[in-house]
């Protein structure tokens, strides 16, 4: 008889399902980070752009971070799918390094208390970041 | 070979403050650090206070950490530590006095992980005892060895930082019973690791498998019990 538990027996509260997050998150921001590199060279890379500047546009596909590359026209580049994916990027980073720094703080705050004021100030720290992320995103 | 032994001492009716006293003795590097510190206990200062009862690794009474690493003092043979040996109490626990730490949180830890075989269903029709297999024993052989020496735990960042953290050694006995086929708690242990207080507070640091004197692999056990609890499966 195989010994498995279904979901509902294993605990899997917030704890739990943040920890699958930052792991999966992690993967995705790889993927990201991918997609960043092949948009990179496919918009010639290999001949117009320094190292640096392909990682900016690898980590956060907006337009002006290669405008000063010697890319001749980057105006198509900051179409709809480059702006999806930045702002996936943004989403998806933040929410895992936020996370990050609740389960820090987690480690030396121990009352109810101080744990429910980092949550807080976390939400409200990943909103914002999130918001003015998505506004830079979408009107560069 | 003549041995330099600083030992942390703290009396806490007299010191304000900890400091470290120094011993020279004469050794053989066959000797365990608990040899030196009988002699010096029961020839220089009868007033050095540690902890020690079986002396051959089996209790877990007298882990200390000695020049840095958490060990059995017992165990620690001085050839593997050179001619300066210092001895201090383990850390993450209040010191009571010298090298004794005060042990209630770690045990208060291991009792939330209900340490104990639970099965409520009525014994195999002839009465006798509940078969295993051998792989089935297997499967959780390795953590049956811990002596809750607390090697593991104190060598904890996350239990330095506070003590309502599980630890090692809790879930080292959480494994112990999760993965035992005749027992029908795992649900409810894995509802106490899933505590904000529990599994999370595990960074895989491996100081825990660095520390353990019974070489128990004790964070591949942890990583088995993440894996449990998002897969479900208790194999
Ligand atoms: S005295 Fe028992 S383990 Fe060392």
């Amino acid at each position: 008889m195989k010994r498995t538990l279904p979901i509902s027996k294993r605990g899997l509260n917030f704890e739990t399902i943040m920890w699958f997050f930052t792991r999966l998150s992690a993967l995705a921001m790889y993927g990201f980070i991918i997609i960043g590199m092949i948009g990179a060279l496919v918009m010639g890379a290999r001949m117009n752009m320094n190292f640096a500047d392909v990682m900016r546009w690898a980590f956060m596909s907006n337009s002006t971070h290669v405008q000063s590359t010697n890319i001749p026209d980057i105006a198509p580049w900051a179409n709809a799918f480059w702006r999806l994916v930045a702002s996936g990027f943004l989403l998806v980073a933040s929410a895992h390094g936020v996370h990050g720094l609740v389960v820090i703080a987690d480690d030396y705050l121990v009352k109810p208390l101080q744990r429910n004021v980092v949550r807080l100030l976390s939400i409200v720290m990943l909103v914002s970041i999130g918001l003015i992320g998505l506004y830079v995103i979408w009107t560069a | 070979m003549e041995v330099t032994l600083k030992v942390f001492r703290f009396n806490p009716d007299v010191d304000k403050k900890w400091r470290y006293e120094t011993y020279k003795l004469e050794a053989d590097p066959t000797d365990r650090v608990l040899d030196l510190l009988e002699r010096v206990k029961g020839y220089t200062d009868g007033s050095l206070a540690f902890r020690r009862s079986c002396a051959h690794g089996v209790c877990g009474s007298d882990a200390l950490r000695i020049n840095g690493k958490n060990s059995l003092a017992c165990k620690a043979l001085v050839r593997d530590y050179g001619e300066k040996i210092t001895v201090e109490p383990i850390m993450g626990l209040k010191v009571i006095k010298d090298l004794i730490v005060d042990m209630k949180p770690f045990f208060d830890n291991y009792k939330k992980i209900l340490p104990f075989f639970i099965n409520d269903s009525p014994l195999p029709a002839d009465g006798k005892e509940r078969r295993q297999s051998i792989e089935q024993r297997e499967r959780f052989d390795d953590t049956t060895k811990c002596i809750l020496c607390a090697c593991c735990t104190t060598s904890c960042p996350s239990f330095w930082a506070s003590d309502d953290y599980l630890g090692p050694a809790a879930m080292v006995t959480a494994h112990r019973f999760i993965f035992d086929s005749r027992d029908e708690s795992a649900s409810e242990r894995l509802h106490i690791l899933s505590e904000t207080s529990g599994i999370a507070r595990c960074h895989t640091v491996f100081n825990c498998t660095m520390a353990c004197p019974r070489e128990i692999q004790i964070t591949k056990a942890i990583g088995e019990l993440k894996l449990a609890m998002v897969t479900g499966n208790l194999e």
